[in-house]
C-alpha cells in the first residue's frame, strides 16, 4: 500500500462518459416534477458516486438550478461526489455499539487499513464510513462490510476479519 | 392474487386459508434481524433436510420476522408446540429435523437456559413471560413476504370493516378515546391529530408513516416493518380513511435494506390483491402508498424536515405554523404517524378502545415497544405495558446486567432523551413519568448503561452525534452544541475546570429555548440529564482526573490498570507471565502493590471487572495469575536498597495493608520509618480479620517479610496513646493506618448476653487461636465478608448448623438488622426476627426492605455473631488539636490524605471517604458504614499507603515518586486473535467442601505454570493499542 497517487489515479475506474450518464439520466425520465432525492439516489447506485457531470446534466434536465442540487448532496450523509472503494464498511457508532467499546473497534479498523473515515484505501478496495446506529444492537460492537454484518467485535477480531476478507477479494 | 372486489372476498379468502390443511410443524425462523448472524443459510439448511426426507407437504420452513430475544440470534421457533431455540447454526439443521420435529425430543443445547435450568417452551422463558405482546403478536409469526400469511392470521380484516361501515368520525373517536399517543417520541394523541387533518380543507390530502428510525439504539420501527409490513399498510389505510387521504407515504432509513425489501414487497401485494390502489375492497375509497428512501440525515424525523426531505430537498425543519396538518407536503393538508403508532391502530378497532386501554397508566395507554441493548443480557425487542418499571424491563425480562456489574443508568430517548438512575428502577414509565426524572420516552430505544459506562463520555457522544447532525440553520444548536462539544471533550481528557459544569448547564438551556425544531430542543438533554443524576462523575474528571467508569481513553487507557486502585500495570506483568518472565513480573507488580501475596488471594480485584477480555468471553484471572507468581517464584528477593543516609523520619501507627504499603515506598524513597502495631503481630486486618482459609499465615509473612527487607522498622505490642507522644520522640511526620477493628452493635435488647459476639472480635480470636470451638448453632446477622467469613469459620470449629440473616434476598448488599431482638437469660437462647420484603429502589437503587407484617418469629441458637459494620479506634488522636474527627471518622485532603494538622497523614478504614470515590467505586466503607470489609478495601487501603508515601515525602522535600513502572515487557507479544478467541478462561480448582470443612487450610488452589502462561496468553494487551 505504497501507491503514490499517481498510480492510484491510474488504476482508479474512469468517470462515466458524457453519452453513459446521458442513457442512464433518458432511463429514469427525467423531468421537472421528478424527486431530487429518488434520482441521486438511482444515479448512485448505478455509478457508486454522483459524477459532477451528472449532476450538471440533471440540472438541465430538471431545469433546476445546481447550486441548489448541490445543497441536497451536501445536505445529506449518504451521498458521495467522489469515486469510492469497492466495498464499503460500515462501522456502527451508534449507542449500544459506543457503549460496548465501538470507538476502539473503529480505531483497529483506521490502524489496519491505514484511512480515515469518510477514506478508501490506496488499492480501491475499501471505503471506510461510520453511521450513526446500524439498528444491530444485539451485535454490538457491529460493522457491516456492503450487506454483510459482524458482530461482538474486538480491535483484534476486526484486524482478522479485515484481512480474510482482502484475501478473499482481491 | 387475484383482485379481492368486496369486503367481504376478503372473509372468504381468509375462510380458505384458515380450512387449508396446516402441516404438522412450522419451523419458524428469524430471516431479519437474525440474518446478520447467518439465519437465511439456518432456512437453507432445514429446507434441504426437509426435502431429503421428503416432508415438505408435513413440515413447514417459514422465514419470519424478529423474534424479539435478539441475544439468542439465531432464533426459530417450532410451532405447534411453541418450541423456542436459539444460537441455531446451519450444522444444527438435521438434528432438529430428526430429534424435535420428527421424534418430539427438545434439544437442550439449543434451549434457552437461567440458572442452570433449560427452557423450552417459548411462553415460559421469562424474556417472554413478563412482556405483553400485542403490537408484536404476529411479529415472528407471519411470513412478511406472504400477504395469504398476513390475511389468515387477521390482516385488513379490521381494515376492511372500517372502510364498509363509511364512518371516519367514528373511527377518529374510538381512535382518541382509546387514549393512543403518538409513538415517535413527543406522545401527542393520535386521535386529536387525526381530527386537525380530517377538518383541514382540501381536496388531496397526504397520510406519511415516519420510519426514518434515526435515534441510535431504537430498532422497533424496523422490525415491525421487517417483520409485520402489513400491519403497518393496514395502520396507514385505516389512518387514510379516517382523516380522507387518498396519497400515502412510507420515508424509511436507507441503512434498512430488509424493511425496506419487505416493505416493497407487502405494497406490491397490497396493490394487487386491492387492498391498496383505487376503489378499494370496492368500498370507493382510494389510496395509494409509494416508499422514499431517507439519505442519512437524523434531522428529518421532525415533521417539517421529513417534509421538505420528501420533496426533494434539503431535509431542514420550518416554523410552525402552518402545522402539517392544513399545510404539509406540496402544500396540502399531510398527517404524519409514526411506524408503532399505525400498528396500534388496526388494533384498536378491532379490539375495541376499552380492551385497549385496559393496561397502561391514567395518561399513556396500550403498550410500548422497547429496544433493549447496552449492558443487559437478553437484547432485544419487548413490548409491555404502559406504566411497567425499569427493573421489570431490565431484568426480569431482560435478564439483569452482565458479568456481575451493577446497573448505573438507562438511557431513554436517544439523543433528545436523558439518562435515568438506578434509583428510579422502581418507576412506573410512561411519557409523563419519564419526562419527569429528565429523559423521554422518545421512540422506545432503551440502552443499559453499567459501572463500566462513562456519564461523561455518554454526554458527549450524545452531544457529538446532535453536533454533527444539527442542519444548521439555528445558531444555538449549530455553534451551541459545537461548544458543548468542546467542552465535554476537554472534561473527557482531565482538562476541565469546574466552571464547565455551569457553563454547560447555561448553554443547554438557550440551545434548548432558542432553536426552531425538536433537535435543537432536545439536544442539551442528555448532559443536562447526567449533570443533574451523575453530577460527582463530572467532577471527578475534573477535580481529580480520574474517571470513574475506567472509560476515558485519556484518564483511563488501561481499563484493567486504571480500575486497579493501586494501579498495578497489570497488562506488562500478564504479558511477562506469558513469556515466562516470573520473577519480573513479581517485580513490576511490587513496583506499586508491596502485597501480592495477600493481593493474590484476597483483592476483590477490581481489574477483572473492568477487564476487556470479559466483554469476549471471561476477564484474564489476573488475580490468581497474580498470586501463581508468589507461589512460583520461592526466593523472596531483596527490594531496591537506599544507598546512602536515610532524611526524614516518619513514624506509621499501624501496620495494616496502608501503614505497611507507605512505610515500603517511604523506606524505598530513603525515608526512615518505624510502624508501630499495638497487637502482638503485623499485618493488622490481614492478620486478624481475614481467616487463613482465605489467607494462609504464611502468605501474609512473605510479604511482609520483604517488606521490612526495604528497611522498614516494625515495632509490635505498643499501642499509642497520643500524637505528641510520637512527636516526642523526634518524628518528623505521622502516618495514622489504625483501621476500623470496633465491630458495629446492633443497638438491640441482649446485645450484652453470653454467645453473642461482634464479628471483627469473633474473627480476630480465632485468628489468634484464642477461640477455638463453638458449638450448637450460630446465627450470624448481616450479609458482608465480615458474616461470610465469620459462618465460614463458624462451621469449622465445629458449629451444627450457621444459619445467616439478611433484610434483603442474597442478592442483595447487606445492612444493618435493626428488627431484630435477642432472646436469653445469661446466655443467649434466640434471635427474635420478621420477615422482610424488598420495597422500591433505594438513591443507589437497591431495594429497601420493609418488614412483612406479622411475621415475627424466634431463631433457637446458642451463638449470635452480629457483622454489622466497622469502626476506627481513635481515642490517640481525639484531643489533639491538628486532626479533625467527623462521624469518628478522621477528616484529611482527599488527594493528599493530609490532615490540618501537617504533619499527620491518615489513610484507609481510618479516614472519611470521599463521597465522590465512595458512590462511583462502588466500595462504601466510608460513606455507608456498612460492613464491607477485608477483601473490599485492602487494595484500597494500599492505594491509600502509597499515595499517602508519595504526600509525605513531598512533605519532607522529595519528589513523591514511586519506581518506574512501565515499558518492561516486550510489545507485540500479544496473541493471535485466533489463538485468543479460542482460549478459555483456565478454571481455578478449590478443595471439596467436604474436606474443607474440618481445617483452616487454604480452600483455593494456586494454577500451574501451565495454565497460568495459557491464562496469561488470553490477554487482549488493550495496552499497545
Amino acid at each position: 500500500m505504497t501507491d503514490t497517487s499517481a498510480t492510484r489515479e491510474a488504476r482508479a475506474p474512469a468517470p462515466p462518459s458524457d453519452a453513459e450518464i446521458a442513457s442512464l439520466l433518458d432511463s429514469l425520465a427525467v423531468s421537472p416534477a421528478s424527486n431530487l432525492i429518488g434520482l441521486l439516489q438511482n444515479i448512485q447506485d448505478r455509478f457508486g458516486y454522483l459524477p459532477p457531470p451528472a449532476l450538471a446534466d440533471l440540472s438541465r434536465r430538471m431545469r433546476t438550478p445546481l447550486s441548489r442540487i448541490w445543497g441536497v448532496v451536501s445536505f445529506y450523509a449518504q451521498f458521495y461526489t467522489e469515486p469510492r472503494g469497492r466495498h464499503t464498511i460500515r462501522c456502527c457508532r451508534g449507542t449500544a455499539c459506543h457503549v460496548k467499546g465501538a470507538g476502539r473497534v473503529i480505531d483497529a479498523v483506521q490502524r489496519e487499513l491505514g484511512i480515515e473515515e469518510g477514506e478508501m484505501t490506496d488499492d480501491l478496495l475499501f471505503q471506510l464510513e461510520t453511521v450513526a446506529c446500524l439498528g444491530t444492537c444485539f451485535l454490538a460492537p457491529a460493522m457491516m462490510i456492503d450487506n454483510q454484518y459482524f458482530g461482538k467485535l474486538t480491535p483484534q477480531g476486526v484486524q482478522s476479519i479485515l484481512r480474510s476478507f482482502r484475501a478473499e477479494h482481491t | 392474487m387475484n383482485r379481492l372486489q368486496t369486503v367481504s372476498d376478503l372473509a372468504a379468502l381468509r375462510r380458505d386459508l384458515a380450512s387449508a390443511p396446516k402441516p404438522d410443524a412450522t419451523l419458524r425462523v428469524c430471516s431479519t434481524g437474525c440474518r446478520a448472524l447467518g439465519a437465511l443459510g439456518v432456512c437453507d439448511a432445514l429446507e434441504a433436510e426437509v426435502a431429503k426426507r421428503h416432508l415438505a407437504d408435513r413440515v413447514r420452513v417459514a422465514r419470519v420476522g424478529c423474534h424479539g430475544l435478539c441475544a439468542g440470534a439465531v432464533a426459530l421457533v417450532i410451532d405447534p408446540k411453541g418450541i423456542f431455540y436459539q444460537g441455531v447454526t446451519a450444522d444444527d439443521a438435521a438434528e432438529i429435523i430428526e430429534k424435535t420435529v420428527l421424534g418430539g425430543k427438545v434439544i437442550r443445547r439449543l434451549c434457552w437456559s437461567g440458572n442452570g435450568r433449560a427452557v423450552s417452551r417459548q411462553r415460559s422463558i421469562p424474556f417472554y413471560k413478563h412482556q405483553t405482546r400485542r403490537v408484536l403478536a404476529n411479529c415472528g409469526v407471519v411470513d412478511p413476504t406472504s400477504l395469504e400469511d398476513a390475511i389468515a392470521h387477521g390482516a385488513y380484516a379490521t381494515a376492511a370493516k372500517a372502510l364498509a361501515s363509511n364512518d371516519p368520525e367514528a373511527v377518529i373517536d374510538e381512535v382518541t378515546r382509546s387514549g393512543l399517543r403518538g409513538r415517535g417520541g413527543a406522545g401527542f394523541p393520535t386521535g386529536r391529530k387525526w381530527l386537525l387533518a380530517r377538518q383541514a380543507p382540501g381536496e388531496v390530502k397526504y397520510l406519511i408513516c415516519n420510519a426514518d428510525e434515526g435515534d441510535p439504539g431504537a430498532f422497533m420501527d424496523r422490525a415491525l416493518l421487517e417483520g409485520d409490513p402489513h400491519l403497518v399498510l393496514e395502520g396507514m389505510l385505516i389512518g387514510a380513511f379516517a382523516i380522507g387521504a387518498s396519497r400515502g407515504v412510507i420515508y424509511v432509513r436507507a441503512e434498512y435494506p430488509i424493511a425496506i425489501e419487505h416493505t416493497e414487497i407487502a405494497l406490491a401485494q397490497a396493490q394487487e390483491a386491492g387492498l391498496l390502489g383505487e376503489n378499494i375492497l370496492g368500498t370507493g375509497l382510494d389510496f395509494r402508498i409509494e416508499i422514499r428512501k431517507g439519505a442519512g440525515a437524523f434531522v428529518c424525523g421532525e415533521e417539517t424536515a421529513l417534509i421538505a426531505s420528501v420533496e426533494g430537498g434539503r431535509g431542514m425543519p420550518r416554523p410552525r405554523p402552518p402545522f402539517p396538518a392544513t399545510s404539509g407536503y406540496r402544500g396540502k393538508p399531510t398527517n404524519i404517524n409514526n411506524v408503532e403508532t399505525l400498528a396500534n391502530v388496526p388494533l384498536i378497532l378491532r379490539e375495541g378502545r376499552r380492551w385497549y386501554a385496559r393496561v397502561g397508566t391514567d395518561g399513556s395507554k396500550g403498550t410500548k415497544i422497547f429496544a433493549l441493548a447496552g449492558k443487559v443480557n437478553n437484547t432485544g425487542l419487548v413490548e409491555v405495558p404502559m406504566g411497567a418499571t425499569l427493573r421489570e424491563i431490565v431484568y426480569d425480562i431482560g435478564g439483569g446486567i452482565p458479568r456481575g456489574r451493577k446497573f448505573k443508568a438507562a438511557q431513554m430517548g436517544g439523543p433528545s432523551g436523558g439518562c435515568v438512575p438506578a434509583r428510579y428502577l422502581d418507576l412506573a414509565i410512561d411519557y409523563d413519568s419519564v419526562k419527569d426524572v429528565g429523559a423521554i420516552m422518545g421512540s422506545g430505544g432503551l440502552i443499559v448503561m453499567d459501572e463500566a459506562t462513562c456519564m461523561v463520555d455518554i454526554a458527549r457522544f450524545f452531544t457529538d452525534f446532535c453536533q454533527k447532525e444539527s442542519c444548521g440553520k439555528c445558531a444555538p444548536c449549530r455553534v451551541g452544541t459545537r461548544r458543548m462539544l468542546e467542552i465535554l471533550e476537554r472534561i473527557c481528557r482531565g482538562e476541565g475546570e469546574m466552571e464547565d459544569i455551569d457553563r454547560l448547564a447555561e448553554l443547554g438551556r438557550v440551545i434548548k429555548e432558542a432553536s426552531l425544531c425538536g433537535l435543537g430542543q432536545t439536544a442539551p438533554n442528555p448532559v443536562l440529564s447526567t449533570i443533574r443524576h451523575f453530577r460527582p462523575e463530572y467532577e471527578a474528571h475534573i477535580k481529580e482526573k480520574r474517571c470513574p467508569s475506567h472509560a476515558c481513553e485519556a484518564l483511563a487507557p488501561v481499563s484493567c490498570a486504571s480500575a486497579c486502585p493501586a494501579h498495578v500495570n497489570v497488562p506488562e506483568y500478564v504479558a511477562m507471565i506469558a513469556e515466562g518472565r516470573f520473577a519480573d513480573a513479581l517485580d513490576l507488580i511490587r513496583r506499586r502493590n508491596p502485597f501480592p501475596s495477600v493481593c493474590g488471594r484476597a483483592c476483590h480485584h477490581p481489574c477483572e471487572l473492568f477487564c476487556r477480555r470479559g466483554d469476549v468471553d471471561e476477564p484474564i484471572s489476573i488475580r490468581h495469575l497474580k498470586r501463581f507468581v508468589t507461589e512460583h517464584v520461592r526466593d523472596l528477593g531483596m527490594p531496591p536498597q537506599w544507598q546512602g543516609p536515610r532524611r526524614g523520619r516518619v513514624a506509621v501507627i499501624g501496620s495494616g495493608p496502608a501503614g505497611l504499603t507507605a512505610a515500603y515506598f517511604l523506606a524505598l524513597a530513603g525515608r526512615e520509618v518505624t510502624v508501630f502495631e499495638a497487637l502482638h503481630v503485623l499485618g493488622g486486618m490481614l492478620a486478624v480479620g481475614i481467616p487463613k482459609y482465605r489467607l494462609p499465615l504464611e502468605a501474609l509473612q512473605r510479604d511482609i517479610e520483604y517488606i521490612r527487607r526495604a528497611g522498614v522498622n516494625t515495632v509490635t505490642g505498643r499501642r499509642i496513646g497520643s500524637l505528641d507522644e510520637l512527636r516526642g520522640e523526634g518524628f518528623d511526620a505521622i502516618f495514622i493506618a489504625t483501621g476500623a477493628h470496633v465491630g458495629g452493635k446492633l443497638g438491640i435488647p441482649g446485645e450484652d448476653l453470653d454467645g453473642v459476639e461482634d464479628a471483627l472480635s469473633f474473627l480476630r480470636q480465632v485468628s489468634l487461636d484464642q477461640l477455638k470451638e463453638v458449638q450448637g448453632r450460630v446465627v450470624v446477622i448481616g450479609g458482608g465478608n465480615a458474616a461470610i467469613d465469620s459462618a465460614r469459620a463458624a462451621l469449622r470449629l465445629g458449629a451444627d448448623a450457621v444459619p445467616i440473616l439478611y433484610r434483603r434476598t442474597a442478592d442483595e448488599m447487606p445492612a444493618t438488622a435493626d428488627e431484630i431482638n435477642i432472646h436469653g437469660d445469661g446466655r443467649v437462647r434466640a434471635v427474635a426476627c420478621a420477615r422482610m420484603r424488598l420495597g422500591d429502589a433505594d438513591e443507589g437503587g437497591r431495594r429497601r426492605p420493609i418488614p412483612v407484617p406479622d411475621s415475627e418469629h424466634l431463631v433457637e441458637c446458642e451463638w449470635v455473631i452480629a457483622a454489622v459494620g466497622q469502626y476506627p479506634e481513635l481515642d490517640f488522636a481525639m484531643d489533639d488539636d491538628r486532626v479533625a474527627v467527623t462521624n469518628g471518622r478522621l477528616t484529611v485532603d482527599p488527594v493528599t490524605l493530609r490532615t490540618d494538622g501537617g504533619d499527620v497523614f491518615a489513610g484507609g478504614d481510618a479516614v472519611t471517604g470521599d463521597p465522590v470515590m465512595a458512590s462511583s467505586e462502588g466500595i462504601d466503607v466510608f460513606a455507608g458504614g456498612d460492613a464491607v470489609t477485608g477483601p473490599a478495601t485492602i487494595v484500597d487501603a494500599i492505594a491509600a499507603g502509597q499515595r499517602a508515601a508519595q504526600a509525605i515525602d513531598v512533605f519532607l522535600g522529595g519528589a513523591g515518586e514511586l519506581p518506574p513502572d512501565h515499558g518492561f515487557a516486550s510489545p507485540g507479544k500479544a496473541a493471535e486473535p485466533e489463538d485468543q478467541a479460542a482460549a478459555h478462561r483456565m478454571p481455578i480448582r478449590a478443595r471439596s467442601p467436604k474436606k474443607r470443612r474440618s481445617d483452616f487450610d487454604e480452600v483455593i488452589k494456586g494454577y500451574s505454570r501451565q495454565a497460568a502462561c495459557a491464562e496469561a496468553r488470553r490477554c487482549l494487551r488493550c495496552d499497545l493499542e
